[in-house]
């Protein structure tokens, strides 16, 4: 029984409870649903409730825990002598779990007959020849051990289906069973059903937390992993970024600092273009536009920020840095040699930036009430003094806020560095050299063959995680300043 | 209260015309709001404009100093003249007249800077004073104008939204009164207050009109007939009766005035 099947006669389970208490309430009060405490369809929902819900909540741990069972099991079988020299637990699994699919596509092109395929007593020749001709990935030679638990992997997970789709229904069933006595017309259905919303709701709240939760967890365990390997000092202030990958041998330079120095001169520079304009701009719309211009303007001034950042990149590469180095490079100035710079990147993010800070900005600016301005206009000031002195002072911890906002996506950005900055870790002061950002390096890093468990691998998740604090408190700190200070003028 | 050096002996001087509207038509859009409205307004006196609400008096309040230009639909036609200047004339700019006549808000609302800054905002923005001492001066006479003096001095550089709300429309009257403007217009100064801070508020209104002609828009008939020695009646964009408060009270010739007034309308 497939996945679909299971999960779909579940709710055909639920949809009959829901019928079936509906009209056996409607029933025992004969049919006048003024006697019932709560409407029919509420009787329904409680029975579809207590039917649906813990089955499918058993189904999903089940699907998520059955690999970790059978995964331990087969590792039971696999001796620490199959295991080669070269080799590692881990590696071996995956070999087995490779030929388990083997013998599935085996099975399926009918080399092999289903009982070939699951017998541990099978003639290993006739059988790793199958794997081999089905066309399945295999990366060495198939041992028998390693087949022997391949042989086991397949039977558990048969199992272990069978199992999860009869334990479901049951529960389906009984909890149709127990929603049904449960209903009588005294019963309180519509509370219960209440509690029942209120349960969803709550578990998708703790879903997105958790997830987060999930993702700082792996970065932490992979950090602490990776200053197992590297010393914790040499990465904080090590003032050299030269990895040398597996392979070539040779110990590397894991230095953050060229790299932090990359990201925070980039985002200044995104910011120092970012920031004016679109506080400007915000100021223009909100105050001096027509309401007809604004009506057009703001939604274009936000497509900006719809853009995928892959094309500003391209716009980075193609058109700004040809510009720049038109200007600044040989045959101008002479101070750049690449159209890959800080100044590139700088350019285009800022330009990314600048819906974020108007927009946000735009709304504060207007958030500032209305008799703000009338007091200052009935003083006889004009408009630009207004803006100067009342309403930019009573706007700005909001501004300030969204400029921090703006300043913790620029640090976050990866794309426009790769494409508009280089690949060069250096520490410079010259804005038209070539640089990198911790992010840009993250992608590096991870991407191509490389092995997990080396410390240049590794420290893209030590890189990951500095880069998260950082902009966590970057956050904490903007959501920090918005509270504190937006009551003044409410 | 008020400052020492202004003779209180001008209260029986000849009172003059101050603000002259004639045939005064506002429309917001196609809504004709105010329509035909002519009216003398009188120095040196308080003159109260009552009616319903939606009758037009704020509107032709924000037309004596031009508040209304800040809204793109409204469109005002007529003549109104201070001191026999036209102030629709093109020479003129809204902004200075603003200065010289001041307004004061229905809800009290100080900017979010110190109690000395609110009033100095306006005296800054003009150059009215040449340093520091005079801007000092300048601040504690508004404040003394304004009756807030000895309960602020210590605190000039507290908040001004840390006042409570009497305390803040007194601020705010202090600062409108800044600018030494020659009108002082009120937007129903007092509907935002209790009882106590409007009685001080009307005690103050009394004292500024040893100096100012105060125009002042009221729901409360009981405060025009308090504070007001004029009193103006509108109805639907109409101005239906203008004369002496006591005679608009007690004997009114106009009979919406009095339906009005024995709370019949509105």
């Amino acid at each position: 029984m497939t996945l679909l099947w299971l999960f779909l006669i579940t709710l055909a389970i639920a949809a009959g409870a829901f019928v079936l208490a509906r009209s056996r309430v409607l029933a025992q009060s004969g049919q006048d649903r003024r006697k019932l405490h709560s409407l029919p369809v509420y009787y329904g929902s409680n029975a579809a409730m207590k039917s649906a819900i813990p089955a499918l909540l058993v189904l999903v741990i089940w699907l998520i825990a059955q690999p970790f069972v059978v995964n331990n099991a087969v590792s039971g079988m696999i001796s620490d002598s199959a295991i080669a020299d070269n080799s590692s637990r881990g590696l071996v699994l995956a070999e087995v779990r490779r030929a388990a699919d083997g013998l599935d596509l085996a099975v399926a092109s009918g080399a092999l007959t289903a009982d070939q395929a699951t017998d541990p007593q099978s003639d290993f020749e006739t059988v790793t020849s199958a794997i081999e001709e089905s066309g399945a990935i295999l990366t060495s030679q198939i041992t028998e051990p390693v087949l022997r638990a391949a042989q086991a992997f397949r039977a558990m997970t048969a199992t272990g289906k069978r199992l999860m789709a009869g334990v479901v229904l049951l529960i389906a069933a009984l909890g149709a069973l127990w929603g049904l006595r449960e209903t009588s017309p005294e019963f309180r259905a519509r509370n219960v059903v209440e509690q029942g919303v209120r349960a969803l709701l709550i578990a998708a709240a703790s879903i997105a937390i958790l997830t987060t939760l999930g993702i700082v967890l792996s970065l932490v365990f992979n950090t602490i992993e990776f200053f197992r390997l590297y010393p914790a000092s040499e990465f904080f202030f090590g003032t050299n970024w030269a990895p040398s990958f597996s392979g070539r041998g040779g110990a590397s330079d894991l230095g953050i600092l060229p790299l932090l120095w990359g990201t925070f001169y980039i985002s200044i520079v995104a910011l120092i273009v970012a920031v004016p304009i679109g506080l400007f701009a915000a100021i223009y719309l909100s105050e001096y536009a027509s309401p007809r211009l604004r009506a057009i303007a703001k939604p274009m001034l936000e497509v900006l920020a719809g853009i995928p950042t892959i094309v500003y990149g391209l716009f980075a590469l193609l058109t700004v840095g040809p510009l720049l180095v038109s200007v600044f490079g040989d045959e101008g100035l002479g101070w750049m040699q690449a159209g890959t710079a800080v100044m590139t990147a700088g350019l285009v993010m800022g330009i990314m930036l600048i819906p974020f800070v108007s927009s946000l900005s735009d709304d504060i600016i207007n958030a500032v009430p209305q008799s703000m301005r009338d007091g200052s206009y009935g003083l006889g000031a004009t408009q630009s003094e207004t803006i100067r002195q009342v309403v930019l002072p009573a706007a700005l911890p909001g501004i300030v806020g969204a400029i921090l906002l703006a300043a913790s996506r620029a640090i976050g950005e990866t794309m426009i560095v790769v494409l508009g900055a280089g690949a060069a870790a250096r520490l410079s002061l010259n804005p038209f050299d070539a640089m990198t950002t911790v992010t840009a390096k993250i992608v590096s890093q991870l991407t191509g063959d490389s092995d997990f468990a080396s410390p240049e691998a590794l420290v893209a998740f030590a890189l990951g995680m500095t880069l998260f604090v950082i902009t966590l408190g970057l956050n904490v700190f903007a959501l920090y300043i918005v509270r504190t200070y937006r009551e003044q003028y409410e | 209260m008020y400052d020492a050096t202004y003779d209180t002996t001008q209260e029986t001087a000849v009172t003059d015309v101050k603000i002259k509207a004639k045939d005064v038509q506002v429309y917001y859009a196609d809504n004709h709001a105010i329509k035909d409205v002519s009216v003398e307004i009188e120095d040196k006196t308080v003159t109260a404009f009552i009616g319903p609400s939606g009758c037009g008096k704020s509107t032709f309040l924000r037309c004596i100093n031009r508040m209304n230009d800040t809204i793109d639909i409204c469109r005002v036609e007529g003549d109104i003249l201070i001191d026999g200047d036209d102030i629709y004339d093109k020479r003129v700019d809204p902004v200075q007249l603003r200065a010289k006549v001041g307004m004061v808000f229905q809800k009290p609302n100080p900017f979010p800077k110190s109690i000395y800054d609110n009033i100095a905002y306006g005296p800054r923005i003009h150059g009215m004073a040449r340093n520091k001492a005079e801007l000092d001066e300048i601040v504690e006479r508004a404040l003394r104008r304004g009756a807030i003096w000895d309960e602020v001095k210590d605190r000039l550089q507290a908040p001004g939204t840390g006042l409570s709300g009497g305390q803040q429309q007194r601020l705010c009257i202090a600062r409108a009164v800044a600018t030494e403007p020659e009108v002082l217009l009120m937007d129903e100064p007092c509907s935002a207050l209790d009882p106590i801070a409007t009685a001080q508020v009307e005690e103050l209104i009394d004292e500024l009109r040893q100096n100012y002609a105060v125009v002042i828009v009221t729901h409360s008939m009981q405060q025009a007939a308090r504070v007001s020695q004029k009193t103006a009646f509108f109805h639907l964009g109409h101005l239906v009766e203008y004369d002496d408060t006591s005679k608009i009270f007690t004997n009114p010739e106009d009979s919406r005035t009095e339906s009005y007034i024995t709370g019949r309308i509105g």
